[in-house]
């Protein structure tokens, strides 16, 4: 294997899951363009602060494809103080040896809305895998939602992630994600044929102290994906994790109740993380809308208590 | 006569074992989803997966670390292991009877000066106290090997959930028995894959269990400790 140590055209920090046991299958040099190579390895740093008059802005942008942001738009007319930004990707999918590297930084007392333009499409992979190295950052006070639009894993696809939530006792992060099963109605159905999920994402304080720890490992060629338990009969998963201070977390807890509708093919569940940092929140659902939906409106709750305002409406193109 | 010990610190009447920890199989019973043998094979085999790749890994890490004599990597692993819970009912559980498990072992074994160095830190709240934790000093201590620890992990583990669906889903003894057999002939795959993870390596993919495990923490109906 012959991956560059260094990227000669770049100065960014190169991102590298080689070393994950469930990665050891996929460590293939691809035989297209080269991990690493120019338009493969994604960097972005998203800096959001308050200007002199005290209105969150985004100072810091820096991007390399095929990660892309534009300009900060106010459009969220519950809160129109905060920056709203989508993350786009002029790569389209995923494809094999693609690497991204992710910084989120709100520095004290500044909110933003952070979204994807599309679904992340991962494509069919034959040698290697594609990786997301994240780092979501608050200081005092700040407040973030992260709210992409669904990862659609391909048939045969790889896809490693590493997300961590470094965040200050009086923030507050509603760090949602949306997995499909699959191109659900790609040909006769592409359920579950992806090779491997490896998500992990964990919290702590801005002084290293460890707060939780989750990771989620979705082989469905491996294992029984489709057993009571595990995924059973539905076909979208969504996780959210939202740190906020302690006096936060009961009110929402209590707002939020779960169910299981076998009509509708739709539940949620909520419970609290380790040491107070805050709650965690699945669905499980049968199409993207719904799941959404279920999403949004406990994204809702948490902007109640946190913000005093709900969301405003989805737009009706989304 | 190691077996012996094995059988031991594996039976339901090891102090410990009277909890009950149903892991939302009361809910999952409640609401039809687990109403015969085939859907509470499948609800056991997600727990034993689940069980495998996090408990069961830790317990492994923290059996090596005590063979070690290395209390710093036991309390490491203890509390790496809370880090992963997601579930108050869940620590509270794996603590209380982890707290009781390493009261009885350094009786059971009054000479091994790592489980009462690690039953004082627990006592002064330093570690947490972790039941998979006290179940890898407790094998390290009584001369078993890896193998033995995680089989009775695992036994513990399928053996809990089938008890407890014998007071909430419609199958019988012969069911539960089967069921048994079978998933304990799959344990050594898990064992296979356990073995060679380590802290980063621990996972645990079970939504739909996480829902039901919600569900019944906020709910009012309950027979057991979840």
């Amino acid at each position: 294997m012959a991956f560059p140590n260094t990227y000669e055209y770049t100065d960014v920090e190169i991102v590298n899951f080689d070393k994950a046991r469930e990665m050891k299958p996929y460590l293939r040099t691809p035989r297209a363009m080269y991990v690493g190579a120019p338009g493969k390895h994604g960097y972005l740093k998203l800096g959001f602060e308050l200007d002199a008059d005290g209105r969150s802005i985004l100072r810091d942008l820096d991007r390399r494809a095929p990660l892309i942001v534009q300009q900060e738009l106010y459009f969220d007319e519950e809160l129109p103080g905060m920056p709203c930004v989508y993350i786009l990707s002029s790569g389209g999918p995923n494809v094999d040896g693609d690497r991204y590297r992710q910084i989120i930084t709100l520095k004290k007392d500044s909110m933003a809305f952070v979204s994807t333009g599309a679904a992340t499409k991962l494509a069919k992979m034959q040698d290697n895998y594609s990786g997301l190295l994240q780092s979501i950052e608050l200081d005092e006070g700040a407040y973030l939602e992260y709210l992409p639009e669904p990862v659609i894993p391909c048939a045969d696809t790889r896809f490693i992630s590493d997300t961590c939530l470094r965040v200050h006792p009086t923030a507050t992060v509603f760090y949602s994600e949306i997995y499909m099963g699959g191109r659900k109605y790609y040909g006769d159905g592409e359920l579950f044929a992806f090779d491997i999920l490896s998500v992990c994402s964990h919290g702590e304080r801005p002084d290293g102290r460890q707060l939780f720890r989750e990771k989620f490992i979705i082989d469905p060629k491996a294992s029984h994906i489709r057993d009571i338990g595990v995924m059973h009969g539905f076909d979208i998963f969504a996780n959210v994790l939202v740190m906020t201070p302690e006096a936060n977390i009961a009110p929402i807890y209590d707002a939020v109740e779960p169910f299981y509708d076998r009509q509708q093919q739709l539940a949620a569940g909520i419970t609290h993380l380790p040491n107070g940092s805050g709650l965690l929140f699945k669905v499980l659902g049968m199409e993207t809308g719904p799941v959404k939906r279920v999403v949004r409106e406990f994204c809702s709750k948490v902007r109640m208590q946190v913000k005093g305002r709900p969301l405003p409406p989805e737009f009706p193109w989304r | 006569m190691k077996l012996m010990h094995l059988l031991q610190m594996t039976d339901s009447t090891f102090p410990v074992g009277t909890f009950s920890f149903s892991n939302g199989l009361e809910t999952a019973s409640h609401i039809g989803i687990v109403h015969d043998a085939d859907s509470l094979e499948q609800y056991t085999r997600s727990v034993a997966r689940q069980g495998a790749f996090s408990d069961g890994v830790a317990a492994l890490i923290a059996f090596r670390a005590a063979k070690n004599g290395d209390l710093k990597a036991v309390e490491e692993i203890d509390r790496g292991l809370m880090l992963f819970k997601m579930n108050d009912e869940a620590r509270m559980m794996l603590q209380r009877m982890g707290k009781k498990l390493a009261e009885l072992a350094v009786k059971l074994f009054p000479d091994d000066t790592l489980i009462a160095a690690w039953l004082d830190d627990i006592r002064s709240e330093s570690t947490p106290g972790s039941y998979p934790v006290a179940q890898g000093l407790s094998f390290a201590a009584s001369g078993l090997g890896e193998e033995e620890l995680f089989a009775s992990h695992q036994y513990g583990v399928i053996n809990m959930v089938l008890s407890a669906a014998l007071r909430c889903v419609r199958v019988s003894h012969y069911d539960t028995q089967l069921i048994l057999q079978r998933l304990c002939a799959e344990s050594q795959d898990l064992f296979d894959q356990a073995r060679e993870m380590t802290f980063d390596d621990m996972n645990s993919f079970v939504p739909e269990m996480d829902i039901f495990a919600s569900m019944h923490e906020k709910g009012n109906m309950r027979m057991f400790m979840n």
